[in-house]
């Protein structure tokens, strides 16, 4: 498959791309905006501060942070097999999907934090009461269950909204990095669509699928760091343990970065092609 | 002689764009057909409709019959097991990215054959034919794609032998390949034209004149002429662009 862009490609690609920075500043004008919010309040944190707090506190946990994203790269890895092995390019579903795709992987990481922060939990006034009921707290155990199921859902979602694409997108690409003769090669030795996938495609296309993993879960990672911090630097007073996590998601979110490209580095992005 | 593919009026269109015209003729039982032509006469497009894999060119269209042994493949269910029926290969050599041995028991797995000591006897007796045992003997566990060019072009036959086809489509197999090891594949084909029924299709008139029963000659998608090699090669073939073409003053 070509490889080359198009003009037409790359005209879509500044569009999608102004789409995602205007998703971008938004986000970031409402964040303001909410931040000053709870600043007026004095003293008092608002609503949403509570939310956030417990969203930092279920970061804090790295084991959430890992098993959501690989749930969700592992059911992304899954959707790149069925587009772009059993959907036909011209489908106009998957076109609809590829070009959301773009959009969603075109916006920064912490966009989508704000955006969790903003979208999912401005039900917060209907938990008000149950809220109140309990002091801002730091400590996973006490914050009421209620608030906990709602972050825990709204991670999620953010989680699949922002890793799932990446996922997606970085599979589909090392799907097409397999050469279109090897597949001919095994198709006319009577191999079926399934075996010329498991025999020659995942085992040539591996190492960039796993790279691609890699980057989604370090991008996961890094909006988790942006999160902490976020509340690190807003809302509480004393150093310490907070920001401790935000240096140990940032380093995750780094290390599986640079092993991603070390993946592709060491194999070299043409190692899988027939040379 | 019976027939073993019978073709008749067979039109490919890519997107609109005529491939090949109204095609009609039979390929004998155990006969070598030698199929000649300049680019864009079709010659590729003819084999893909044999082995089905026209099927993964989304813009194609097909119409016209071809029957393999009185059935026509259209028909056949069975598309993988079609495609074993027929061993093809492709201009240039492509080895699949896995060890020599894999390389020739691939389609026989993908068949089902697990048997060590058959899968061990069906891949020495391919390389062989392919005149490639002597050079890989003691290195079947390399990597196919470490072979050079002309060995990997080898490779590839040994893989289309391996299924035990009834047809063997070559497509321009010796481009990729020196002289010496073509003059060898070419005996090859000789003593497997006992076996099976063999389409050569080829660039060389003058391999096509080597080893040829019968020669096709292709023209943009046109079926010019069809006849033992004896008669195309000779001064007085049927048709004047077949014997400008093979004696080098076409156009």
């Amino acid at each position: 498959m070509n490889s080359m862009t198009t003009r037409a490609e790359r005209k879509q690609k500044i569009v999608l791309q102004s789409i995602a920075f205007i998703i971008l500043g938004i986000a970031f004008v409402g964040l303001w905006h909410e931040l000053k919010d709870a600043r007026a309040t004095g003293g008092q944190p608002a609503s949403e501060a509570i939310l956030l707090s417990a969203l930092s506190s279920l970061l804090n946990n790295l084991y959430i942070v890992l098993s959501m994203s690989l749930v969700a790269i592992l059911f992304g890895i899954a959707c790149a097999f069925y587009l772009e092995e059993w959907l036909p390019a011209t489908n106009w579903i998957r076109r609809l999907i590829e070009n959301l795709i773009a959009i969603l992987t075109g916006i920064p990481s912490i966009a989508y934090g704000i955006l969790a922060i903003l979208i999912f939990f401005s039900y917060a006034d209907t938990l008000k009461e149950a809220i109140e009921a309990f002091p801002l707290s730091e400590n996973i155990e006490a914050i009421p269950s209620q608030i906990e199921t709602t972050v825990f859902y709204a991670e999620a979602l953010t989680f699949i909204l922002m890793v799932m694409p990446l996922a997606i997108k970085k599979t589909q690409e090392a799907l097409r990095s397999v050469a279109t003769p090897i597949r001919e090669a095994a198709y006319v030795l009577g191999a079926s669509q399934w075996q010329v996938l498991t025999r020659q495609v995942v085992p040539i296309a591996f190492n960039r699928i796993l790279a691609g993993g890699c980057r989604s879960m370090s991008r996961a990672f890094a909006m988790a760091a942006l999160l902490v911090g976020i509340y690190t630097w807003h809302y509480t007073t004393e150093p310490g343990g907070m920001s401790g996590r935000f240096i140990l998601f940032l380093s995750v979110a780094l290390v599986l970065s640079i092993f991603s490209s070390t993946l592709i580095w060491v194999h070299g992005p043409d190692s899988a092609q027939h040379s | 002689m019976g027939n073993k593919i019978e073709i008749s009026g067979l039109e490919v269109h890519y997107g609109g764009k005529p491939a090949l015209n109204r095609v009609s003729f039979d390929v004998h039982e155990n006969e070598i057909l030698g199929i000649i032509g300049p680019a864009q006469s079709g010659k590729t497009t003819l084999l893909k409709v044999i082995n089905r894999t026209l099927e993964f060119v989304p813009e194609a269209t097909l119409n016209g019959t071809v029957k393999l042994d009185g059935v026509d493949i259209s028909t056949v269910s069975d598309v993988y097991g079609l495609r074993r029926r027929i061993g093809m290969v492709l201009p240039l050599p492509v080895g699949l990215p896995l060890s020599i041995y894999d390389n020739v028991a691939f389609a026989p797995r993908a068949a089902g054959i697990r048997s060590k000591s058959q899968l061990d006897e069906l891949v020495e007796r391919c390389l062989q034919q392919a005149a490639l045992w002597d050079e890989v003997e003691d290195r079947l566990d390399t990597l196919g794609t470490k072979l050079s060019g002309g060995q990997q072009q080898r490779l590839t036959i040994a893989r289309a032998l391996s299924h035990e086809p009834e047809v063997l489509c070559l497509d321009e197999f010796s481009i990729a390949i020196d002289p010496v090891t073509t003059m060898r594949i070419e005996e090859v084909l000789k003593t497997l034209r006992k076996e099976m029924t063999i389409l050569l299709v080829t660039n060389l008139v003058q391999q096509a004149k080597r080893l040829a029963t019968r020669t096709a000659f292709f023209l943009n998608g046109d079926l010019i002429e069809i006849d033992s090699t004896d008669v195309i090669f000779s001064d007085t073939p049927t048709q004047q662009a077949t014997y400008d073409y093979v004696n080098g003053t076409f156009g």
